[in-house]
């Protein structure tokens, strides 16, 4: 060995030919064409032969140099660095290996790499706990990569390798999202820079080009006192539970068009037998010359148009198909809104109009037209039950809660209540209270905004004693939503 | 003879003016109810030959108060032709009313001035 050779003495030479072949790890000396020129006992014992041979054939029975080759790496820039990597023992049998990749300098010169001396030790000291190990790495459900400071993977899982294809030496970015560039907001970035765990959302795209979501965490991989070297990626797939989520959201919004549609055709029939009547009064005035009854019928079917009229209209504002539009709002701003819309109106007929709101909202993903649309229906819902309830010191609060699991918006009245009947109808049918003032789609309007936000309206109400209408959003149903619609956009 | 009686239980008041003037110009007698708990306590005062009843009403509904028409002695003879606007309601009622005397007859909204008399005609002459 060159450097050996060159300590002065054939006494030192012996001490570091003995200690070279004595140091309780594998220690071999490669050259830049990956042949190995020396290596001690115990690499002898651990990888068999390696007497002109090349250092791949050896440690991973390759027949051309590996992918990704910390060697290559240190002859080029001449920096030490740790390897973390899977070979082949004498026997055949996998086996896992952490190690340290040095440069030799040639004499004289700090910058020419003659040797790399690599110095490798299995990490278990039993095949079966090295085995048990790598099946628990590759069979766990989640997808596992190690990624180093230039984020290219240096390991992945079978989960992984399965979704994504074969990926080890490509650069995480690429591979799990089809960048040529890192993500923005990257948590292995965050990972490296603090040392500490790290977790986000993210949607990526699988070896068939299908979406791939899942949630992932980042954690440092560092040896005692070292900087870190490599960072642990664990992301759990959480495609199916989002299409589930999705597939809940689009049944509800099926049930709601089903109820509608039921709800329009019942209204129609009722519009139908009053023109039906007026016809038939019309018709027996004129036959018997009773201008009494003529007026009684033309009036029977002048109602009657404008009912429909009434009703295209309103359906027709109801019925816009669309998604609503997200953009993240301040959920407080919507409220005080709706309040300062309304404080006047309510105030002329003696009522109080509040905004309560509680523990500061975060921002959430809503349509702010749609909620004002929500908001301004039960708002007027309440004003008008206080002016049938007629009692003194009406109030109407519009408040919201943000329970960190869900966005809560409610609007409460002192005013005259429902009964149990009432409130049965209130959703379900085109049902009004308000005789010919009203055509009964109010409150279906807000609950089809609701169902499309992923949301749920409640009520809460006896007659004579108020009513309390709850709007609840979950708030991870609202980011699916967002997510999707920005997806969505990007395509189109 | 005395003229027949019919019981009309809608809460749409333009049907109920209607049927009003359909069935007296044709020779029946006529009383009224908004809602199934009115309806009900006309159809035990008044003692109609037939009742119209609408099975969705804003208060008490045509369904509840055909079940108390055959709870009660005195009404539960009386021939009912139910008029629905909406099919599921009437579904809904069916299933409920599974083992139990059926209405006279279903007549599904709208229906015309002619097939609503040839109905009663069929039914109480």
């Amino acid at each position: 060995m060159d450097s050996a050779k060159s300590a002065s003495g054939r006494g030192k030479d012996l001490i570091y030919r003995q200690l070279f072949q004595q140091m309780p790890f594998c220690i071999a000396v490669i050259d830049r064409d990956y042949n190995i020129v020396d290596a001690n006992r115990d690499f002898s014992d651990q990888f068999g032969e390696w007497q002109g041979r090349k250092c791949y054939a050896v440690y991973k029975h390759l027949n051309q140099p590996c992918d990704r080759c910390p060697s290559v790496d240190v002859f080029s820039d001449g920096q030490a660095r740790a390897t973390d990597a899977v070979g082949v023992d004498r026997d055949g049998r996998s086996t896992h290996y952490v190690g340290h990749s040095i440069p030799i300098f040639a004499e004289g010169s700090a910058a020419d790499v003659k040797y790399v001396l690599e110095m490798t030790r299995t990490v278990a000291g039993t095949g079966n706990w090295q085995q048990e190990y790598q099946i628990l790495f590759d069979r766990v459900p989640c997808y596992i990569t190690i990624i180093d400071r230039d984020y290219r993977i240096v390991r992945a899982n079978e989960a992984f390798r399965e979704n994504f294809g074969d990926v080890i030496g490509l650069y995480c970015y690429e591979v799990y999202k089809r960048r040529s560039s890192r993500c923005d907001n990257c948590p292995a970035t965050k990972t490296f820079r603090d040392g500490k765990l790290h977790r986000a959302s993210q949607t990526g795209t699988g070896k068939s080009g299908q979406d791939i979501h899942y949630v992932v965490s980042t954690s440092p991989l560092r040896r005692t006192g070292e900087e870190i070297a490599h960072v642990i990626e664990i992301s759990t797939d959480v495609t199916a539970t989002r299409k589930l989520e999705k597939q809940v959201i689009e049944t509800e919004r099926l049930a709601a068009v089903g109820q509608t549609v039921a709800g329009l055709a019942h209204s129609i029939k009722n519009i139908l037998m009053g023109l039906e009547g007026g016809k038939y009064i019309v018709s027996l005035g004129i036959k018997k010359g009773d201008s009494e009854m003529i007026n009684e019928g033309w009036e029977m079917l002048d109602r009657n148009f404008t009912k429909t009229t009434s009703l295209v209209r309103d359906f027709l504002s109801f019925s816009k198909g669309r998604l609503p539009e997200l953009k993240m709002v301040r959920p407080a701003d919507l409220v005080s809104e709706i309040v300062n819309l309304y404080r006047d109106i309510a105030a002329q007929s003696g009522i109080t109009l509040k905004a309560e709101v509680v523990d500061s909202p975060r921002e959430a993903p809503l349509d702010p037209d749609g909620i004002h649309t929500c908001l301004t229906n039960l708002v007027s819902n309440a004003i008008d039950a206080c002016l049938i309830g007629d009692q003194k010191g009406s109030e109407v609060t519009v408040r919201v809660e943000d329970t960190g699991e869900k966005l809560i918006f409610e609007v409460s009245d002192n005013g005259s209540g429902m009964d149990y009947d009432i409130k049965q109808k209130i959703f379900t049918t085109f049902f009004t209270t308000k005789g010919s003032g009203g055509t009964g789609l109010g409150l279906l309007t807000t609950r089809k905004i609701v169902q499309e936000h992923g949301g749920k309206i409640s009520v809460e109400s006896r007659r004579g004693e108020g009513a309390h209408f709850r709007i609840a959003f979950p708030r991870q149903r609202l980011l699916s939503l967002y997510q999707t619609g920005k997806e969505t956009a990007v395509e189109h | 003879m005395a003229k027949k009686k019919i019981l009309i239980v809608d809460d749409e008041p333009d049907v109920v003016k209607w049927l009003t003037i359909l069935f007296e110009n044709n020779g029946y007698d006529t009383a009224s109810a908004f809602d199934g708990s009115e309806g009900f306590a006309k159809a035990c005062s008044d003692c109609p030959d037939l009742i119209t009843l609408d099975i969705s009403m804003e208060g008490e509904s045509g369904a509840k108060m055909y079940k108390k028409l055959l709870e009660n002695e005195t009404t539960a003879e009386i021939p009912v032709i139910m008029l629905t606007g909406a099919s599921p309601k009437l579904d809904e009622f069916l299933a409920r009313m599974r083992g139990s005397k059926r209405p006279a007859a279903f007549m599904e909204k709208p229906v015309t001035d002619s097939q609503l008399l040839d109905k009663v005609t069929e039914l109480i002459g």
